[in-house]
């Protein structure tokens, strides 16, 4: 977990958003788009100050202008100087969101799309909005976790479909992740032909022990 | 009715050369009357509460401290029931029974005016003649300008062509007879002026003719034009008031525009606007949309609709707090059930929202903070879940409500056969324990009511859907 939260931009959403990850971070800093002053920023792409003070490879980036120009601008800027920072950037609509993601922003959050996500998800699927809300809060004992196979030899020769996951190890597997990093749903035409091999990691969900036993049997979790 | 109406007119046609079954006269003039009869009963029955004139009068009584004056109160249920009696509608109605009478055989003609009780049933006629209506003085203007012309005419062609031995115009009747066939254009040519003067006025009657025919077109179709909008109104809300189910947005800006895109791609969703060119928008966005103010309670009986039985849920999705509160507030001043949800632009606007009856508040600002969390916190579970969130390659989380029809053949979840659709079943949730069963047993046992939650390629789920179901009905 990294130490640092930039977040870049002074408005209703920083005070969300320091609300809600300020338990997950050490330091939180917020700074404004401002010429002059304690903790602001411009739009320049001299970032030196900034890099002096706060290890930027323990940081997570927040670009939360609500000017979309702005904010692409700032998102370019700070990965043009820091290529590994991880950058969360909010988009008003899925267009900005697109924009935001060729930027280099690791995450783009469209908000009116995630609102109505939410929504009509609440709306359509109520009680998958609840389980997977559980999941996500760690409000049930279910949790959802990606473990790399380091010993395949257990499933030699197997394809991921033809195991009983659930039966002989009280998980599910939703999806393998080849070494290219491509997803692939656990019963896809292309997981189906794929034998599993070291290198590949799953996505499961289960009851913490559960995934533990599973982890001791084929490798281990990587967050 | 409708049917009987053209049976009636039928047997007419039919008896004026032909003999015509006695059963049928009979059917004719004794059935159909005596149906119309009753309809006419009922109609003057409803159309009027005897009861509540009765009760008006008693409170007035009460209010004023005087005895209770029953003359009175007859007098005002008979004066509303003559109105009603001495209507258009009502005389229509009344004539169209008289052929009950048939030992008046003149009076069987009467069945014609069967015809015109269609306009109690065909709503297109009563369209047409609310459009006309719309311009009652235009087309009285028009009345008294073309009576003025034929009299005038009539009265010159009759002055200078009665005396010619040539004319065909012989009488003041005759001669009005050709101004109305001249001046409609119609013109027949059985009586034509012989004389120069005669023919001058006809020049001058042709020429009004035309004035008064394109000005006659001309109003029907600017009144069609102006009310077109309504007629389209009418309709939509016709077709409204038939649906089973549906959501009612209220407001159509940024996030409403999503969620009724999303929502109508398994659902009914009609829009409510009261800004003109949003309402218009949403329309070329392919939604039923209405020019209505969602904070009218009139808005919402002109829909005619039941809020419990056919609206899901009512959204507020207007980017205003004060709208929202506002929409809020009015449906709940006459329904108390209905499900409402709306967003919240302000946060300091929150305990409104709340007071005034919203059932769930989103709030984009919070929502997008919470994300910011999952997102910096659990990270792979953020990632899996936004995948199926989204429907990330065609893959879907879904619900299935077991229904009886499935529970019929499906006792224990072994016996699903799930993994033969490629669908994965991450749990149930029981409806009986209000709890979520992860990975469930293959023992465990089925009931009407739980939901299943599977994850899979969206048409192999839809396709074990149909399975489960299916597989229920063969039994």
């Amino acid at each position: 977990m990294k130490t640092n939260a930039l977040i870049f931009g002074l408005n209703e959403y920083t005070v969300e958003i320091e609300k809600n990850i300020s338990a997950d971070f050490e330091n939180v800093h917020i700074f404004n788009l401002a010429d002059e002053g304690e903790n602001s920023f411009d739009l320049s792409d001299n970032w030196d100050d900034l890099s002096s003070q706060i290890d930027m490879q323990e940081s997570v980036a927040f670009c939360i202008l609500e000017d979309m120009a702005e904010n692409i601008f700032l998102t370019i800027s700070l990965r043009d100087t820091f290529k590994e920072l991880t950058i969360v950037a909010l988009a008003k609509d899925k267009e900005s969101a697109d924009k935001l993601t060729l930027a280099g922003a690791t995450r783009a959050l469209p908000t009116t799309q995630t609102t109505a996500n939410i929504i009509v998800e609440m709306l359509e699927k109520p009680i998958v909005t609840e389980v997977l809300h559980d999941i996500l809060y760690e409000k049930s004992a279910l949790k959802i976790a990606q473990i790399k196979i380091e010993d395949h030899t257990v499933f030699d020769g197997k394809y991921p479909a033809d195991i009983e996951w659930s039966r002989d190890h009280g998980i599910i597997v939703i999806s393998v992740v080849h070494e290219d990093m491509s997803g692939e749903f656990i019963y896809s035409a292309k997981a189906k032909h794929h034998l599993i091999k070291s290198g590949d990691i799953f996505v499961v969900v289960g009851y913490e022990q559960d995934i533990k036993d599973f982890e001791k049997l084929i490798g281990n979790r990587c967050e | 009715m409708i049917t009987l109406i053209f049976m009636s007119v039928t047997i007419l046609i039919r008896e004026v050369k032909s003999h015509v079954n006695d059963d049928l006269l009979f059917f004719n003039n004794y059935i159909v009357s005596f149906i119309f009869f009753i309809e006419y009963i009922l109609r003057l029955w409803v159309s009027s509460s005897v009861t509540k004139i009765i009760i008006e009068q008693s409170e007035h009584d009460i209010m004023i401290g005087d005895k209770f004056n029953l003359f009175k109160a007859l007098k005002d249920i008979f004066a509303v029931k003559m109105k009603y009696i001495l209507s258009v509608k009502a005389m229509i109605d009344l004539l169209a029974i008289i052929p009950f009478f048939h030992q008046l055989r003149l009076l069987r003609i009467f069945i014609l005016f069967r015809v015109f009780k269609l306009f109690r049933y065909a709503k297109s006629i009563q369209t047409f003649t609310s459009v006309v209506a719309s311009k009652k003085f235009e087309f009285f203007t028009l009345l008294i300008f073309a009576s003025i012309i034929i009299f005038v005419s009539s009265v010159l062609i009759y002055v200078m062509e009665a005396n010619n031995p040539d004319s065909a115009i012989n009488t003041l009747f005759e001669a009005v007879y050709w101004s109305i066939v001249t001046i409609s254009t119609v013109g027949f040519g059985d009586i034509t002026p012989v004389s120069q003067e005669g023919r001058v006025v006809a020049m001058f009657v042709i020429v009004a003719g035309i004035g008064v025919f394109s000005f006659t077109t001309s109003l029907i179709v600017t009144s069609f034009t102006e009310k077109l909008d309504e007629i389209k109104d009418t309709k939509m809300i016709d077709d409204i008031s038939k649906l089973e189910e549906f959501y009612l947005i209220c407001g159509y800006e940024n996030v409403a525009k999503e969620v009724a895109k999303k929502l109508s791609e398994n659902n009914k969703v009609i829009i409510l606007e009261e800004d003109y060119h949003k309402a218009e928008q949403a329309k070329k966005d392919g939604f039923v949309s209405l020019n209505y103010d969602p904070g009218s309670v009139e808005s919402y009986k002109k829909l005619r609709i039941n809020l419990e039985t056919q609206v899901k849920a009512i959204l507020c999705l207007s980017h205003s707090d004060v709208e929202n509160v506002y929409t809020a507030l009015t449906v709940r001043s006459f329904n108390k059930e209905v499900f409402i949800l709306s967003i919240l632009i302000n946060k300091m606007n929150r305990n409104k929202l709340n007071f005034a009856g919203v059932n769930e508040l989103f709030y984009e600002k919070e929502l997008v903070g919470i994300i910011a969390k999952d997102f910096v916190g659990h990270p792979v579970a953020f990632e899996a879940i936004h995948a199926l969130r989204s429907s990330y390659n065609g893959i879907d989380v879904e619900e299935i409500v077991v229904s009886d029809r499935i529970l019929e053949n499906f006792a224990m979840v072994g016996e699903l056969e799930n993994i033969k659709y490629r669908v994965v079943l991450l749990g149930i949730y029981k409806k009986s324990k209000k709890r979520f069963f992860f990975n469930p047993i293959d023992s465990t046992l089925l009931e009407t009511g739980d939901y299943l939650l599977v994850i899979g390629n969206t048409q192999l789920v839809k396709e074990f859907t149909k399975y489960l179901q299916k597989k229920g009905s063969k039994k």
